[in-house]
């Protein structure tokens, strides 16, 4: 096994990865977030707060790893945030929703569609103006924001909201018609700084909700972001996080350029994706990168690399979901490691 | 109608997630002089092993799951004044709750659902439980088991705190530990030291009777 030096910029591989050309290795992009803040000493709660404490953090990341993507992310809530949900605030934590504040419908008034620059959102569009001034030549920077149904269930409580699915359908549509102007807003600001958009769907999860429920309350409202952002000629990804096995297909039909995928046969994803999509995934974060060795977690790449060889269209080396904080650095190097070795193509390029 | 028809409607209607019909039929169940007893077993508790069952097969989900269990909890409250004797006496006990740290308890409210429909009684921490907490309300109620749920990787450390405690109390051949949740694996139990490790609520119920046979 050896191990090839990159030839291509992160962002060069990305471009042309996007487009079909040559690449010299798998494209690879860890779902490193917060914990990036460890790298230059500094806490989470820190990187949440601070813009210039999560560009510095993203950008000791990607000098160490040279991933493809800068995955820029706080929390699950932070739309839910803007809309009007108050947050507890950790040391070094990511910030959370103890009490959702929609109790009742009469608690709708409290809630109101979030503008670009309430809550944190603008720590985010400060800390893409930094990546984008310091490294926005070599590497593309994503934000991953919680999308309508999850930010319509934090906001509402989420064991309630999916109840009322069947008890209150009405409710739920009315929340999701806030979230979803709510991330609509949020997200066209971020294509104007040139982020790749992220939809995050943690409780459209198929470990939570049946495919029928996942039609009906999800992807409807992932389909009005998507569009948007094509009409914006940006491209944008879907993560859903848990098993989907039984919605990708559904998640492809929203025409996300990618699908971002966690606990999900990759055969299955393959043939019911068909080329719709790009795939990306899906290396268990809480199993082989938190305890396997550097070995088991090559290996766990390798296997994933070959299931998808050649798969129409085109295939992204991942963590399954956002990488834990208590993962070693060097677990995520030996990720780049098995993408720089098993991952490595043969390359003449007419770029360089 | 008869008692077994009744028992039948009672089941059907509790996994076709009609909470108002199974409260009606409930009260039923009274005026016809069946004992609360039968119709919580044959009735209540019958439709939510279907419905656990169609959980196990992923035809239901959590919405639904939440929703049976609603109707089981309406029609449990009507009969339980008329429950005669001690009904508790031979059951599996178990303390069961999200450990400290995390707040997300939908994972362990469904686990909980599981159990009691399973006829276990259940004593539920909560959520954020403070590791002690366990073992105090284990040693409480003598339990046989302790259940413990996180969806958060940061916090997994403590449900192997929790069992050094046991040992340390000396009550480790007592209680057996069950650990599940997003970031839980087979791995992570084997290495601290849990019984059992489930992927979901239903397989849960059946090992931890299981475990609690053989024992």
């Amino acid at each position: 096994m050896v191990i090839k030096k990159d030839i291509l910029t992160s962002k060069e591989r990305v471009m042309a990865f996007l487009q079909g050309k040559p690449i010299d290795r798998v494209p690879c992009m860890p779902i490193v977030t917060s914990n990036a803040s460890y790298l230059i000493g500094k806490t989470i709660n820190e990187f949440q707060l601070d813009p210039k404490v999560m560009a510095d953090s993203y950008i000791a990341a990607y000098e160490r790893y040279k991933y493809d993507l800068s995955y820029l992310f706080t929390n699950t809530s932070y739309v839910a945030e803007a809309m009007g949900q108050e947050l507890v605030y950790y040391d070094d934590e990511p910030a959370c929703t103890h009490n959702p504040i929609i109790q009742s419908r009469e608690d709708l008034h409290k809630i109101k569609v979030a503008d670009k620059n309430d809550g944190k959102f603008p720590i985010l569009f400060e800390a893409l103006d930094i990546l984008n001034e310091k490294v926005g030549e070599e590497v593309i920077t994503a934000v991953c924001f919680s999308g309508p149904l999850s930010t319509a269930a934090t906001l509402r409580g989420t064991q309630n909201f999916i109840k009322e699915m069947y008890n209150d359908p009405e409710l739920c549509m009315d929340l999701l018609k806030m979230t979803t102007e709510s991330c609509k807003n949020f997200m066209k600001e971020c294509v104007e700084h040139n982020a790749l958009p992220i939809i995050l769907e943690p409780i459209s999860s198929g470990s939570i909700l049946s495919p029928k429920l996942y039609k009906k309350f999800s992807s409807p409202f992932t389909q009005e972001l998507v569009d948007l952002a094509h009409e914006m000629n940006s491209l944008i990804a879907l993560h859903i996080c848990g098993k989907t096995h039984k919605i990708i297909d559904l998640m492809a039909d929203t025409k996300a350029d990618i699908l971002s995928i966690d606990i999900c046969d990759l055969s299955v994803a393959r043939e019911k994706v068909a080329g719709k999509a790009a795939i990306l995934g899906n290396i268990t974060p809480a199993d082989e990168l938190l305890f396997g060795t550097r070995e088991d977690i090559m290996g766990a790449c390798k296997r994933v690399l070959e299931e998808m060889e050649g798969y129409a269209g085109g295939f992204v080396l991942s963590s399954g979901c956002e990488i834990p904080k208590k993962v070693p650095f060097e677990n995520i190097d030996a990720m780049m490691d098995a993408a720089r070795s098993y991952g490595a193509y043969d390359f003449k390029s007419d770029i360089k | 109608m008869t008692k077994k028809e009744l028992f039948e409607e009672i089941k059907n209607n509790l996994i076709e997630m009609e909470e108002e019909i199974v409260e009606e039929l409930c009260k039923k169940s009274l005026e016809m002089g069946i004992p609360a007893k039968e119709t919580i077993q044959e009735g209540l508790i019958a439709g939510m092993e279907v419905v656990g069952q169609l959980y196990e097969e992923e035809e239901y989900f959590l919405p639904e799951v939440l929703i049976c269990s609603d109707a089981m909890n309406i029609g449990i409250d009507v009969l339980k004044p008329h429950l005669e004797g001690d009904v508790s006496a031979d059951k599996i006990r178990a303390v069961i709750g999200v450990v400290e740290g995390d707040t997300h308890d939908i994972g362990k409210n469904l686990v909980k659902i599981m159990l009691e429909a399973g006829g276990i009684e259940v004593h539920d921490l909560g959520r954020d439980v403070v590791l002690d907490e366990f073992v105090n309300k284990a040693k409480e109620v003598d339990a046989h088991f302790i259940i413990m749920s996180t969806l958060m990787t940061t916090t997994m450390e403590g449900m192997k705190v929790v069992i050094e405690k046991l040992k340390a109390e000396g009550m480790r051949d007592s209680v057996k530990v069950a650990i599940g949740g997003g970031p839980i694996s087979q791995r992570f139990a084997t290495e601290i030291g849990a019984d059992l490790y489930t992927k979901d609520a239903n397989e849960a119920v059946r090992k931890i009777k299981e475990i609690h046979e053989a024992a």
